[in-house]
């Protein structure tokens, strides 16, 4: 029980070589609204590697090119509040400012959400729709992978040890690209997602992006979207067809928080909710 | 390995050195003595524990204080300027938005953090700036206003303090008088407390629902570092019990529901204590639950407590059933059912339902002992009273009651759940075993789940006759309490609401059988309402399913079976004039919410988006206790004639201190600032009280408060007759002085009575004025074991809710618009008090109507007993609009006519949503919470969604 060593390095290096001289069982302290509930519940942990003092990990920055940094320690409530990405990812912003409490989302991260691969982790279908890829550090040196496979299942990721996620990258996307999130939960208040969606629509591509959380052991990035929006299509039909493709994709469970028919039905609600966000009336 | 941090806290620097483990919150608490944050679930999701970090509101809980190196930090100690309050401060207290203390430090950081980031914010960014942080009392509502009037006043010059209030204090705006040391933080909670020498209990608990005791093997434990004390159930031969004595300290040979405390260490820290439990070894036989009520009652076989013949319990008011799961049989017996149903032109049965929920109080239950050689006992303990907590433990351990003290200081919320006695006798067994040192248990939110009691389930069934114009004619009823594993107040509760359990209406023939039975689940007590709420669940809830197949409006229907003058309740006890005015709350809560434009019921019709309903509700309670209860207050008066008023009654946020110092100013005649009641309730020096619960305080500690006062002023009085050498008649008191009535000059400061009068020449007279008051209620008796006839109760309030609500209807969620409730109070003693009870008190009646329940898996493993999922009400989660109404029909045996009205807000919420429900959208929902799942559900089922 509890923590045998801390370290908070101010390199991506140190950390990285830290974690991986470690014999026993190590943590990545980011924002620490998960791990330290868990050390609180009786987990023990030999090295806790606080990042927080790595001066790039807290950057939040657009490139030239329109790509989005997002680095590993930004706390969630900078997402949520940033202009720019309110305006450009709705659909991000907005489930950043459905994550926990105010207090918590001051501290919560976007990589520990991530990371802790909660099937019902509110950024996960938010960054799937936008195509979000992950850059993680390893004693190797620096690699990105795409989020969509990087959660393998419950609380279990493509990171391997010594690893850890630097940022959140999401590549630049078309101009009028829109996007939507919406949560179902027990409460008004802070509450865990009992289904979660995103959706992504690119007008000049007729694109849709659909992902779905809390529905399977893993966040669920609906595929086989392409032709989904004819030009004969209204917006329910459109809704119609993203529940069928969406209903086929899921496997939900019947748990504390909700029934599996409750998901099922939600998510189906949650598709025709993001049609109608996503197709402005002058589409029709 | 220690780690060297600064930290700039509330402006001073400071160095320390701590381990890494350590979090922000047990530094700052433990460590650096801040007393003001508080400790309320450990995982991030209650904000008691909200401080602001460099500028932004963070859960002190979820940072490890090797993090916080470099950082600013304040807290609610740096709040004030330590003379003034602060804005936020100085409004939580004028808008009443402070009840039992425990959650408001942490809310005033998020606000201040708020008004730091925005001077200006909107009423919805206030309450997403707050609702991080859970509060049980006040329904936040007082919160955002507070908060809302401190915004707004900064263009105008900054927040100024509403004006106290002036003589005469009954039925005027007077502020808390507890208010400033809870919103400074200073207010202290067991929770707070350290002692020297003190160890740190835990326990071990049951994974099992039910299991027989197979092995403990307790030897490793005992050997671990920092241990003083290890306990099993079979080192503590002693049964213990409110009414019925069937719960052992620690369990011994069986656990009977998962959560149980199977062992206990005393440690010198809680880290010690906890790595000693893990390495408790408890071999089970692990064997099949009883965990539905009706399988309980109906069968023999599987028996929770098998020697429940041989228990001691409280007889000729309880009636236990050995042989069966049955701990209690309430019968209540009025004229002849089968008559009454053969009047009747229409029979109705209907079933309703209703599972176990938690009171969620924000302070943990706590407490500590101290057993001292040669046999002294100190207590300290988040209780409800101290002086059931000493009879009860001393009658378990034999003990003579002028050797143990029990103190309560601020309690952190209890609705019930604190009532009686829980942690004391597990802390003082581990104190003892510790050789005498003082030994602190505090729940952690799960143990407070698994282990700590809960409000029973509920299943009725319901017979009705009624006559085709609207008149009831027969009532039989069968209630069936989930108690769990343990009787505690769950017997009590199931013949409290069996008394009240056809609802406030006159009913010429009723028969109802309340059965309180054992099942293998974390056992229950009182909550809030004491039965009621479920009891009028059903009731209400059939009141309007039969009103609908009579053709005729709910409140028609009710307005014509209400309790009038004239009419005898349940138990024979005749209806007077004295009694209240259940139909003029209805009429008063149905024109506030619009009743006359009350659509029909939803009757068929598909629905796609958000539909609105409107139902009505009423209830009806009287203090639940036995006949003999009573309560006492001393007024001591000090050489400057203040005073201090001692009292052992709780105010656990309720706000009866400062109703019983308007009182006692009133009756002295002296300003309220001059006297003092004592927070810490002790039973080495305040006068004996029973207990505060059941609503009754305001009304016995009134009562017993003016005859104190009087006591007090008749003293005065007379040393006054003597010193001014005229009649004692001629003599009265105004304005803290004494006077002749027709020569005001003629008189003395009460200063120069109060310790005595000095004559010139040294001689004195008098001598210290205390004043004794004393209230037992009159005349009440046993309920008849066959028939239940008798008079259970000193007063009923009565009351109801009307309430508009939206309904989404494609998710289920049910939003309330409006709540309209009026109660008839007898006096409003304190209009601010009381609005707060009832605008707080609604709100944790919706937590139980629309989400509040424990899940349980098929093992009766208790799978949401964390504030991540038992979901309680949050700032978001409030009426948009609440308004409380009251009629003041004086009740003789009250203090200046007032009834309590404590519980009674939260009565009938559930009702009156499932009311509305209905009439939103036809479906008639038998069981709550009516979560947007199960709503949801039901509409897909009676196919009433758009496909």
């Amino acid at each position: 029980m509890g923590i045998r060593r801390y370290e908070n390095p101010i390199t991506v290096n140190d950390a990285v070589a830290l974690l991986s001289q470690e014999k026993g069982k190590t943590a990545v302290l980011a924002g620490g609204t998960d791990l330290i509930a868990d050390i609180r519940a009786g987990i023990s942990i030999d090295l806790v590697v606080d990042i927080k003092n790595i001066p790039e990990l807290k950057i939040l920055r657009w490139e030239s090119d329109g790509t989005l940094i997002i680095g590993a320690c930004v706390p969630v409530q900078r997402v949520a509040e940033n202009e720019q990405i309110r305006h450009r990812y709705p659909g991000l912003a907005t489930a950043a400012e459905n994550l926990g409490s105010y207090q918590v989302r001051c501290r919560a991260t976007i990589a520990g959400n991530l990371g802790n691969a909660s099937p019902c982790a509110d950024h996960s279908p938010a960054l799937l729709v936008l195509n979000a890829k992950l850059r993680i550090a390893s004693p190797q040196g620096s690699r990105e992978v795409p989020l969509d496979g990087f959660i393998h299942d419950v609380k279990k990721t493509a990171l391997k040890r010594g690893e850890i996620i630097t940022a959140m990258i999401v590549p630049p996307q078309s101009a009028g690209l829109r996007s939507a999130f919406f949560k179902i939960k027990r409460i008004r208040g802070h509450d865990l997602a009992l289904v979660n969606a995103a959706g992504a629509y690119d007008p000049e591509a007729r694109e849709f992006r659909l992902a779905i959380g809390s529905v399977a052991c893993k966040p669920v990035l609906v595929r086989g979207l392409e032709g989904i929006y004819q030009s004969s299509d209204t917006v329910e039909s459109v809704g119609e067809k993203l529940t069928v493709k969406a209903l086929s994709s899921i496997s939900p469970i019947d748990d504390v928080r909700a029934s599996a028919e409750y998901r099922c039905d939600m998510t189906a609600l949650l598709c025709k909710k993001l049609a109608r966000a996503l197709l402005a009336t002058k589409d029709k | 390995m220690l780690r060297q941090i600064t930290l700039t806290i509330n402006g001073e620097k400071a160095t320390l050195s701590v381990p890494p483990e350590r979090t922000l919150l047990e530094l700052l608490k433990n460590d650096c003595h801040l007393g003001g944050i508080k400790t309320g679930c450990g995982i991030g999701e209650c904000g008691a524990c909200t401080i602001i970090m460099n500028g932004q509101p963070v859960n002190a809980c979820l940072i490890l204080a090797v993090e916080a190196d470099g950082s600013e930090i304040r807290t609610i100690e740096g709040e004030s300027d330590g003379e003034h309050l602060s804005d936020l401060q100085q409004a939580f207290i004028d808008f009443g938005a402070v009840q039992c203390g425990f959650c408001t430090p942490g809310v005033l950081m998020s606000a201040r953090a708020l008004l730091m980031r925005n001077a200006d914010p909107t009423r919805e960014e206030i309450i997403e700036a707050v609702s991080g942080n859970l509060c049980r009392c006040t329904g936040y509502k007082p919160i955002i206003d507070a908060i809302e009037a401190v915004a707004r006043a900064r263009k105008t010059g900054g927040y100024q303090a509403t004006s106290d209030a002036s003589a005469p204090y009954v039925g005027g705006a007077a502020k808390r008088i507890d208010g400033v040391e809870k919103v400074t933080g200073t207010a202290q909670f067991v929770h707070d407390m350290l002692l020297p020498g003190m160890l740190f209990a835990r326990i071990k608990t049951s994974p099992h629902a039910s299991a027989r005791i197979v092995r403990v093997a307790t030897e490793q434990a005992a050997s671990m570092p920092g241990v003083r004390a290890v306990l099993v159930g079979k080192d503590l031969p002693y049964k213990v019990g409110l009414y019925m004595q069937d719960k052992d300290i620690l369990a011994r040979d069986c656990v009977r529901y998962q959560g149980e405390a199977v062992a206990a260490v005393a440690a010198d820290t809680e880290v010690q204590a906890r790595a000693a439990c893990e390495a408790i070894e408890i071999e089970y036989d692990v064997l099949k639950p009883v965990l539905d009520v009706k399988e309980s009652y109906s069968q023999r076989t599987q028996l929770v407590h098998e020697q429940l013949g041989e228990y001691s319990w409280m007889k000729g008011v309880f009636f236990p059933e050995p042989g069966s799961n049955i701990a209690h049989h309430q019968k209540i017996r009025k004229g002849d059912v089968g008559a009454g149903f053969s009047k009747a032109d229409l029979v109705t049965e209907n079933e309703f339902s209703n599972p176990p929920v938690q009171h969620v109080p924000m302070e943990t239950h706590t407490a500590i002992a101290q057993v001292k050689v040669g046999g002294r006992v100190e207590i300290i303990t988040s209780a409800q009273s101290p002086y059931t907590v000493r009879n009860l433990l001393c009658h378990t351990f034999g003990l003579a009651l002028s050797n143990v003290r029990v103190r309560v200081p601020y309690v952190g919320g209890g609705f019930g759940g604190k009532a009686g006695i829980h942690l004391e006798p597990l802390v003082y067994c581990l104190s003892k075993a510790a050789k005498g040192r003082p030994v602190k248990m505090t729940c952690t939110r799960e143990e407070e789940f698994n282990t700590m009691p809960s409000r029973q389930g509920l299943n009725s069934l319901i017979k009705t006759g009624v006559t085709k114009d609207g008149k009831i004619t027969a009532l039989e009823i069968r209630y069936l309490w989930d108690a769990g594993a343990y009787a505690d107040y769950g017997v009590n509760v199931g013949r409290a609401a069996a008394y009240s359990g056809a609802g406030p209406y006159h009913i010429p023939h009723c028969k109802i059988d309340s059965l309180v039975v054992y099942t293998n689940k974390v056992f229950g007590t009182a909550y809030r309402g004491f039965g009621h709420l479920e009891v009028l669940w059903a009731i209400e809830r059939n009141m309007d399913l039969v009103a609908k197949k009579l053709g005729m409006d709910p409140f028609e229907f009710r307005m014509r079976n209400l309790l009038r003058t004239g009419d005898t309740t349940i138990t024979g006890e005749p209806f007077t004039d004295h009694h209240g005015r259940p139909d003029k709350c209805l009429e008063l809560v149905a024109s506030e919410i619009g009743w006359r434009n009350r659509k029909p019921d939803a009757t068929g019709g598909k629905f796609s988006g958000k539909v609105r309903g409107m139902g009505v509700a009423m209830l009806h309670k009287a203090p639940a206790m036995p006949t003999f209860t009573s309560c006492s207050v001393v007024i001591k008066f000090n050489e400057d004639a203040s005073t201090n008023l001692l009292v052992s009654g709780i105010d656990y946020g309720q706000g009866t201190y400062t109703a019983l110092t308007q009182i006692a100013a009133d009756e002295l005649k002296i300003p309220m600032d001059k006297i003092r009641v004592s927070w810490d309730s002790d039973t080495d020096y305040t006068p004996y009280d029973w207990q505060t619960v059941a609503s009754r305080l305001t009304v016995m500690g009134g009562r017993a408060t003016i005859e104190a006062a009087r006591d007090c002023i008749n003293q005065i009085r007379q040393t006054a007759s003597q010193a001014l050498n005229v009649p004692v008649d001629s003599l009265v008191c105004e304005n803290s002085r004494v006077f002749v009535k027709s020569n005001p000059s003629q008189g003395l400061d009460y200063r120069q009575v109060v310790m005595g009068f000095i004559y010139p020449n040294g001689n004195s007279i008098g001598g210290p004025v205390i004043g004794r008051g004393r209230y037992i209620a009159h005349g009440l008796t046993h309920l008849d074991p066959e028939t239940g006839q008798g008079l259970p109760a000193l007063d009923w309030t009565y009351g109801a809710h009307a309430a508009l609500i939206e309904v989404d209807t494609e998710t289920g969620e049910i939003e309330v618009l409006k709540i309209a409730s009026a109660f008839d109070v007898g006096k409003v003693i304190n209009e601010q008090q009381c609005r707060c009870q009832v605008i707080g008190g609604v709100v944790q009646g919706l937590g139980s109507a629309l989400s509040e329940k424990f899940v349980f898996n098929k093992e009766g493993r208790f799978l949401n007993a964390t504030l991540k999922d038992y979901k309680i009400p949050t700032a978001k989660d409030i009426p948009r609009e609440s308004v409380a109404l009251f009629i003041e029909t004086p009740h003789p045996e009250g203090p200046y006519g007032a009834r309590g009205v404590a519980e009674h807000p939260m009565i009938s919420v559930p009702s009156v949503i499932g009311n509305a429900l209905a009439n939103a959208t036809g479906i008639e929902m038998h069981e709550f919470p009516l979560d947007p799942e199960k709503v949801y559900l039901a509409l897909k089922k009676n196919r009433r969604l758009v496909p």
